[in-house]
């Protein structure tokens, strides 16, 4: 049972990595400790915790304009790349693509 | 009658015996117990204490391999398919395409910054033969001389310099004058030291010049030896030498000579560590160019200019006077088919390559810094400026897929531009000289110097193109 979580987690994870452009993925969890990434440690140690902060700023603007919204998604674009953030109560995911390519 | 008296017998003491005993009388006094305190103060013992900030402790990541974390399966499978249909959207969208944004103000134009102007070499007519700014980009030294002459000519001329970054810049009046015998035909700054200049003369000569020195700036000179350059020296170039930090110059001559000369400061001179030449006999022949060059009998290659390449160290790009381009490397032993002039260095041949002959002499080749084959701008690779005998500056930006140049820098006057250089330390500068004497200082806009994104993929299919 175990055996079969982690591969479903793990072909997720790589269906998500193969699409076009992808440079990396980061999962963190609600402590905010990355848990999986496919870059090396201190990048992704410093992407998980500068994105929690902003993805909870995030959520709670939206909730404060309204609260019975909340955030779904956030993508920030920059010259070189876009990072995508899904989060969650309890995970969030960081995909960092590069659209150009 | 008569009786027996017995006396006592009187004692006199001596008075002198009394006066030699010293009364004695001991006394003693003794002080107080004396208080005592000891401390001892010592200036030796320190501590020494040092900060430096350090990446962040990294966070041990949890990777595990057999457990998993309760729901985290459950968040990807609800997360997975927003995620996939935005990077599916993203990779497809056109919404970016052109969009640049810069913090920095848009400069749209070319405006000229600075015209600078040294006044007695205007009074005389001369022409700015060579521009170069220094390695820290602040100061543009100018070199004044004659390009139109074709005697050999004694008048005396000078190599100006100006600092850009100081506020009390006066266009009129150069920071720094050095006078020089004769007229100047190459300049060029130093890489790493932001004093020294190397020039190379009318007469051959190749100098150094120091410019923190305030007596005779001129650190180290050639001199009219066996060894140095007869005809003008065209071209001057500092070359990393095989120890890392020292540099030697290399001068290139329109008799076909190219010459290293290393510095030797201890005795102020030249040392001549290699030289070659360039002889037409030995050049390489590439594929249908023979037969035209054989037709061409002239007995050197006049070199007018020269690039390193920064790439490979041991290369180095060779223009000439009859529109060749050699690619030519330091270390090529096959001795010059030359009669020896009593050279204290046996000449080497250095060509390796040859490219395609162009119809007119080659001024000024520099090798760019994004591929190995082209020559081009410092910061955009698809940007390169060409001055024009008419006197305007025409800068071409090969991503426009137009002949027509992108930006055209007016002179003002009519006179040709002689010399260009681009700022590398600060990409958006450009200094033009002209035959009027004068240097302008043009910043570029802000399209010709930042680059885009995909230019460097864009510069491989114009290289590509190109060779085939």
């Amino acid at each position: 049972m175990a055996g079969t979580e982690h591969t479903n987690v793990e072909d997720t994870l790589k269906r998500i990595e193969a699409h076009k452009g992808v440079i990396g993925t980061i999962v963190v969890n609600t402590e905010g400790i990355p848990i999986r990434t496919t870059l090396d440690n201190s990048t992704t140690v410093q992407y998980a915790g500068l994105l929690r902060h902003l993805a909870m700023m995030a959520r709670s603007t939206v909730r404060d304009i309204d609260p019975q919204n909340d955030l779904t998604f956030l993508r920030i674009r920059s010259k070189k790349h876009e990072i995508l953030v899904a989060p969650e109560n309890d995970f969030l995911l960081i995909v960092i693509q590069n659209p150009s390519e | 009658m008569f009786t027996d008296e017995a006396l006592d017998s009187v004692s006199v003491q001596s008075q002198w015996r009394i006066s030699q005993q010293s009364a004695q009388e001991s006394r003693s006094c003794q002080t107080r117990a004396v208080h005592r305190a000891e401390a001892e103060v010592q200036a030796g013992s320190s501590s020494t204490c040092c900060t430096q900030t350090e990446t962040q402790p990294q966070e041990e990541l949890h990777l595990q391999d057999g457990l998993e974390l309760p729901g985290l399966r459950d968040f990807l499978q609800r997360v997975e398919d927003p995620v996939v249909r935005e990077l599916v959207r993203n990779a497809r969208s056109h919404a970016f395409d052109e969009f640049q944004v810069n913090g920095e103000d848009h400069r749209q134009r070319v405006s000229c910054l600075h015209f600078l102007q040294h006044s007695s070499a205007q009074e005389r007519g001369l022409h700015v033969t060579s521009v170069s700014w220094n390695c820290t980009g602040s100061v543009i030294a100018c070199a004044y001389g004659r390009i139109d002459d074709g005697d050999w000519s004694t008048e005396r001329s000078c190599v100006c310099t100006w600092n850009l970054d100081r506020r009390s810049l006066n266009p009129k009046q150069a920071d720094l004058v050095i006078h020089v015998p004769t007229a100047v035909t190459a300049l060029c700054c130093h890489p790493e030291q932001p004093a020294l200049i190397a020039g190379g003369l009318y007469s051959g000569e190749v100098l150094v010049w120091d410019t923190s020195r305030t007596q005779d700036p001129v650190l180290v000179q050639t001199g009219m030896s066996a060894d140095s350059h007869r005809e003008p020296v065209y071209t001057v170039a500092w070359v990393p030498l095989q120890k890392k930090g020292e540099f030697g110059v290399l001068s290139a001559g329109s008799a076909g000579r190219v010459l290293l000369w290393t510095v030797d400061l201890e005795e102020a001179r030249f040392v001549l560590s290699a030289a070659y030449a360039l002889v037409p006999q030995q050049l390489p022949h590439s594929s249908g160019s023979s037969s035209s060059f054989k037709a061409r009998g002239s007995s050197t290659v006049g070199v007018t200019s020269l690039a390193l390449s920064p790439w490979d160290p041991d290369t180095f790009l060779v223009g000439s006077e009859g529109g060749l381009l050699l690619r030519c490397s330091f270390s090529s032993q096959t001795p010059a088919a030359v009669p020896p002039e009593g050279q204290s260095v046996t000449l080497r041949a250095p060509a390796v390559f040859l490219f395609k002959p162009r119809s007119g002499p080659v001024h000024s080749i520099h090798c760019s810094p994004f591929h190995r084959n082209l020559f081009w701008s410092p910061s955009r690779p698809l940007v390169f400026a060409a001055a024009t005998g008419q006197g305007e500056v025409q800068i071409f930006d090969l991503g426009r897929r137009s002949l027509r140049p992108a930006a055209t820098i007016e002179g003002g006057t009519d006179q040709p531009a002689t010399c260009l250089s681009f700022n590398h330390r600060n990409p958006h500068l450009l200094a033009v000289g002209r035959t009027d004497g004068s240097v302008g200082i043009w910043q570029l806009s802000h399209d010709l110097t930042e680059q885009g994104p995909r230019e460097s993929s864009q510069l491989e299919q114009i290289a590509n193109q190109v060779a085939e």
